[in-house]
């Protein structure tokens, strides 16, 4: 069989198999018994692919996926999460659009010790937004930015995505981990700086109201006692790893254990709420898990049946320079991010774009950031994005859909502009990772 | 029948807990490894040198433990845009023809696993890492998990025949 025809049935009928509502991780699964059937040798192949699935899986580099993603379990189900509001607010003069500008601050302190974007969004949510709408915010000021900093937390390590995306792609997952830190916070500052710039050319959008202004030690209270201590858990995980104690795997789990002792520490943690976190721990962890005993596979059969490489030739074969590939690359992305989730996003690109990284020699780090950012844009772009739904899911009825396509618009186009800022100036993504790992 | 339904749904709900207990081992595990290789705190022991090779079995087990009961409970992420766009008796059709590939995918690969793990086993293969054992002790959690998910999936399209004649609201997203 041609290669063409490989990729046709390999790429085309796990896209057909998908858009059926066929779960992602099924979607492999049966086209690899049809692959392994064609490509690997009958039912030789197909005994291939079962010993295949145990090794996907089986594999140390993707233990920080339950373990970050525990982390953040914990916080929000001991009701930690909380305090960090308190705490920023509590520092935060009145500003334009004060209410909006906490978020985007709490939220970034949350994504550095919360590895799940929709706890972050949810969290947020469900506390802000009520306070700002009653406080006659309208409702693109308040839903916007919680949107876009959830969105955030992917980049900002620890993130259970950015994990399975050195795993599949085999980029560095230390160095990929680091290397989101400097654009997430490149982002939170320029959504600061686009409140208070949008708010000042119309407070309406955001008036201001009176709120209590602690004074001396009461200011400071809840930031030294909660702020502080739950960020050291960041400070824990990278700097377990950067000084070399630790592997990235390892810094997840010395996170997750110091995690559960801070909340063991501040009363918080009880049996009931360790058992809930850990079953929303092995609910999404497994269920990524599970798609990865069918994607891996589904990456070795389209390599083996000459799909992948025919593909690459052909790519090559344009005569293209790095950099318009690239860009194609990264336009093809923020496509499916219109259509497909994250990790469906992962498996059906990467086993394509991966060997044209290393055929045009581009640096893996620069090139994983950049593909978190398009991952991280397709959380925000409608019509399909998981944290317009999650926003959605936690406002009142007088939000509607409209307000929430229109309030994420700006967001988008200032992740857009980082993707551009990082395209243009590696360092952006390089720099930090180059430096501490 | 919905006897049975739920006796398998409590059947998964107890697999998951177990898949719990396994991600709090496997992080005690780490821990306890890192701490015993950079502080000498017991004699003689620098670190657990069979943590990695166990921590690799125990992601693969709670893989297999949570995936029947993820499947009963919707959580297995998928695209739904194509059956929301259509009309709902469709979006149904679509959900039957998604389904008998599903059930007839976990059959194939219960089956093959168990053809699997008996020429493993009859080989006598094994995985020599830093534990040495028999390769068929990882290759037989596979077919009995697809087992599960293969009956999960005859429930499942139970439901979508007693259910309401359109597409189910699965989750789509990864959080």
């Amino acid at each position: 069989m041609s290669w063409e025809l490989a990729a046709w049935l390999m790429l085309g009928g796990s896209t057909v198999l998908l858009f059926l509502g066929l779960p992602v991780a099924f979607s492999f699964l049966v086209i690899n018994l049809v692959g392994a059937w064609l490509f690997l040798g009958g039912e030789a192949g197909l005994t291939q692919i079962v010993r295949n699935s145990v090794v996907s899986v089986a594999s140390f580099s993707l233990t920080p996926i339950p373990l970050f993603v525990l982390m953040g379990e914990v916080l929000f189900h001991t009701g930690l999460a909380v305090k960090v509001i308190d705490g920023v607010e509590r520092l935060i003069r009145q500003v334009p659009g004060r209410l909006a500008v906490v978020a985007v601050v709490a939220g970034t302190v949350f994504s550095a010790i919360s590895g799940s974007t929709i706890a972050t969004t949810a969290m947020l949510g469900s506390l802000m937004l009520p306070v700002m709408l009653s406080r006659g915010y309208h409702p693109t000021m308040a839903t916007g930015p919680l949107m876009a900093i959830g969105a955030v937390d992917m980049l900002i390590p620890p993130s259970a995505l950015t994990v399975l995306l050195g795993s599949l792609s085999g980029i560095s997952i230390s160095k990929l981990l680091i290397g989101g830190v400097l654009p997430g916070l490149i982002l939170s500052v320029a959504f600061i700086l686009y409140i208070v710039a949008r708010v000042k050319m119309n407070p309406r959008l955001a008036p201001a109201s009176a709120f209590v202004e602690y004074e001396g030690w009461e200011k400071l209270r809840p930031f030294f006692q909660y702020v502080l201590p739950l960020v050291s858990i960041f400070v824990v995980v990278v700097a377990s790893m950067s000084a070399g104690w630790a592997t990235p795997t390892e810094s997840a789990a010395i996170g997750a254990l110091f995690t559960m002792v801070l909340a063991l520490a501040y009363r918080a943690l009880s049996f009931g709420n360790l058992l809930k976190a850990l079953r929303g721990t092995a609910g999404i962890s497994g269920m990524i898990l599970f798609i990865i005993v069918g994607a891996t596979t589904f990456s070795q059969i389209l390599s083996f049946s000459g799909a992948s490489n025919g593909l690459v030739e052909i790519i090559a074969g344009l005569g293209l320079p790095p950099g318009a590939v690239i860009i194609a690359m990264m336009l093809l992305l923020v496509f499916l991010g219109l259509f497909v989730e994250q990790v469906s996003m992962m498996m059906i690109t990467l086993p394509i774009y991966m060997p044209l990284v290393q055929k045009y020699g581009v640096d893996p780090v620069w090139f994983g950031v950049m593909f978190l950012i398009c991952m991280q844009l397709g959380l925000l772009l409608p019509p399909h994005g998981l944290l317009l739904m999650t926003m959605k899911g936690v406002s009142p009825p007088e939000v509607r859909m409209g307000h929430i396509f229109r309030a994420v618009v700006p967001y988008i186009a200032m992740s857009l502009l980082l993707l551009l800022l990082v395209f243009f100036v590696p360092a952006v993504a390089v720099w930090l990772p180059k430096v501490l790992v | 029948m919905d006897a049975a339904a739920r006796a398998f749904g409590r059947l998964l709900e107890a697999l998951a807990l177990a898949g719990c207990a396994v991600i709090l081992a496997m992080t005690l595990m780490i821990c306890a490894d890192v701490l015993l290789r950079n502080v000498r705190i017991v004699p003689g022991v620098y670190g657990l040198a069979w943590a990695n090779e166990i921590s690799e079995a125990m992601l693969y087990l709670v893989t297999l433990l949570t995936a029947p009961w993820l499947l009963r409970q919707g959580q297995h992420i998928r695209v739904d845009i194509l059956l929301r766009a259509v009309p709902s008796r469709l979006g149904w059709v679509f959900e039957w023809i998604a389904d008998a590939l599903g059930f007839a995918c976990c059959v194939a690969i219960a089956c093959f696993g168990v053809v699997a793990t008996m020429k493993s086993y009859e080989s006598g293969a094994l995985s020599i890492k830093t534990l040495v054992t028999p390769e068929w002790w990882m290759q037989a959690p596979l077919p009995v998990a697809f087992l599960l998910l293969s009956v999960e999936m005859a429930f499942r399209m139970r439901r979508l025949y007693l259910g309401e004649r359109a597409p189910r609201d699965d989750a789509v997203s990864t959080g």
